[in-house]
């Protein structure tokens, strides 16, 4: 039974080789190599399904939608508010490592956002040095970043390969079965996001952006939903335990809806929906000042582990 | 000897998926040429085998923030037979798709989001032709 379970095993990968191999893939940048999951040994049950967690890590907005709203409300560029790269040989975990790849990759979005190109270089060997740790790098083209950010090219390209890495990267993580990781990956991406965020609104307060901090309400609970699956591990409970403290000042705020029939026109060959649900939010300058302490305070415990 | 079929086990659903992948994130750069005066934010690979009963389709859940332009770009493989169409709902209710009464297609889809909220992108084939897709997720540039 045992050789014949090793032998269906042998001519399973042989004829995988086979069909890589003979693909032509032009993509030289997906898998040079094999990874065993970490977690492959773990049979330890979820407390949702693995496709639920997938489809809450996949909803969680991108990064570079908030750096997008920050850039048009005029504000400047901030190189303070951008996590420090100087402690990257101390994120010596794999929890640290993913948490603080989220962050800059976070600091990546509103670097290229803003243009600010010759500053990529330092966040981008952040970013390589956490990914080759993740082993998770051979998904991050950096050369190609690196030569569009050098050479002040395409800021769509730079844009579109930088998130896409990201994308590509947390595709790979889930698939074999590394949906830890990419949890903390999406953690410290929203909570630098966040940082950025309620920077700005403590400095120059505009609408739009404390309304944005105000309706992240509705992903906060996805994210302690993810977090908690993991709770079985001390770091994943501390770390819930600092999702927590956001969402206690987050009940605070409160949003309603007033509900509209939306409107669908065709212009240049496109459907163009414009949706007339109107979104009210209620929250206090106390509220938002607490938010606005607590983001940072477990941001910088991040950023300091 | 559990754990070893295990690894084996992995390692051949990693290879092939690297294998169909490979494919789909050439046609996912291809896509992402066609998005226009946009930014790119998410791509969505779709493969679905054809049905006259039951069409199939692939449901992907999406937050959308208040006051974000969003752009639905799909692109069909060149070897799918089928033509894809794609949905933007709330809930249950459809706000638009980019197959016309007609049975023609829109290029895209642009979506003006005035609610933060869960949305679902759905995909399906027209007359549930097997097919293969890329749709891009971006957003409009506002300045």
């Amino acid at each position: 039974m045992k050789l014949r379970t090793i032998k269906i095993g042998t001519i399973a990968i042989v004829a995988s080789l086979l069909i890589v191999g003979c693909s032509g893939n032009s993509n030289k940048n997906k898998t040079s190599g094999f990874e065993i999951p970490d977690s492959i040994f773990s049979d330890k049950p979820l407390m949702i399904s693995q496709e639920a967690m997938e489809d809450i890590i996949d909803n969680i907005s991108s990064p570079v939608e908030m750096a997008a709203l920050l850039k048009s409300t005029g504000v400047p560029f901030n190189q303070k508010y951008l996590a420090s790269t100087d402690r990257i040989d101390k994120l010596n975990t794999n929890f640290k490592q993913a948490l603080n790849l989220g962050i800059y990759g976070c600091d990546l979005g509103y670097l290229n956002m803003y243009e600010k190109t010759g500053s990529v270089l330092s966040n981008m060997q952040a970013i390589k040095t956490l990914a080759n740790e993740l082993r998770i790098g051979q998904f991050f083209d950096f050369s190609t970043i690196k030569r569009l950010a050098t050479n002040n090219e395409n800021l769509d390209s730079l844009m579109y390969i930088s998130v896409s890495s990201f994308n590509n990267m947390d595709q790979y993580l889930r698939q074999s079965n590394r949906s830890n990781i990419s949890s903390l990956i999406v953690t410290g991406m929203w909570v630098e996001g966040m940082y950025l965020a309620t920077q700005v609104a403590s400095k120059a307060p505009s609408e739009e952006v404390v309304e944005r901090v105000a309706d992240q309400k509705l992903v906060l609970n996805d994210l302690l939903l993810i977090l908690k699956n993991y709770k079985g591990d001390p770091n994943y409970e501390n770390l819930v335990k600092e999702v927590e403290k956001i969402k206690k000042e987050y009940d605070n705020v409160k949003i309603t809806y007033e509900m509209g029939e939306p409107e669908a026109k065709e212009i240049d060959g496109m459907l163009i929906i414009v949706q007339n649900d109107k979104q009210h939010i209620d929250i206090s300058d106390e509220t938002l000042a607490n938010i606005i302490n607590i983001i940072e305070e477990v941001r910088n415990k991040i950023i300091n582990m | 000897m559990k754990n070893i079929v295990k690894i084996l086990i992995s390692l051949l659903f990693t290879l092939q998926a690297t294998f169909i992948l490979g494919q789909s994130d050439e046609l996912v750069n291809v896509c992402a040429l066609s998005i226009g005066n946009a930014t790119y934010l998410k791509d969505y690979k779709v493969g679905l085998s054809g049905s006259s009963v039951s069409p199939p389709s692939a449901k992907y859940n999406v937050i959308m923030n208040k006051g974000t332009m969003y752009k639905i770009t799909v692109c069909n493989a060149e070897s799918s037979p089928g033509q894809a169409v794609v949905k933007l709902l709330e809930g249950a209710s459809m706000l638009g798709t980019n197959m016309k009464p007609d049975g023609s297609f829109l290029s895209a889809v642009g979506f003006q989001c005035q609610k933060t909220g869960m949305y679902t992108i759905e995909i399906s084939f027209k007359g549930g032709l097997e097919g293969k897709a890329v749709a891009i997720l971006s957003y409009i540039n506002a300045n």
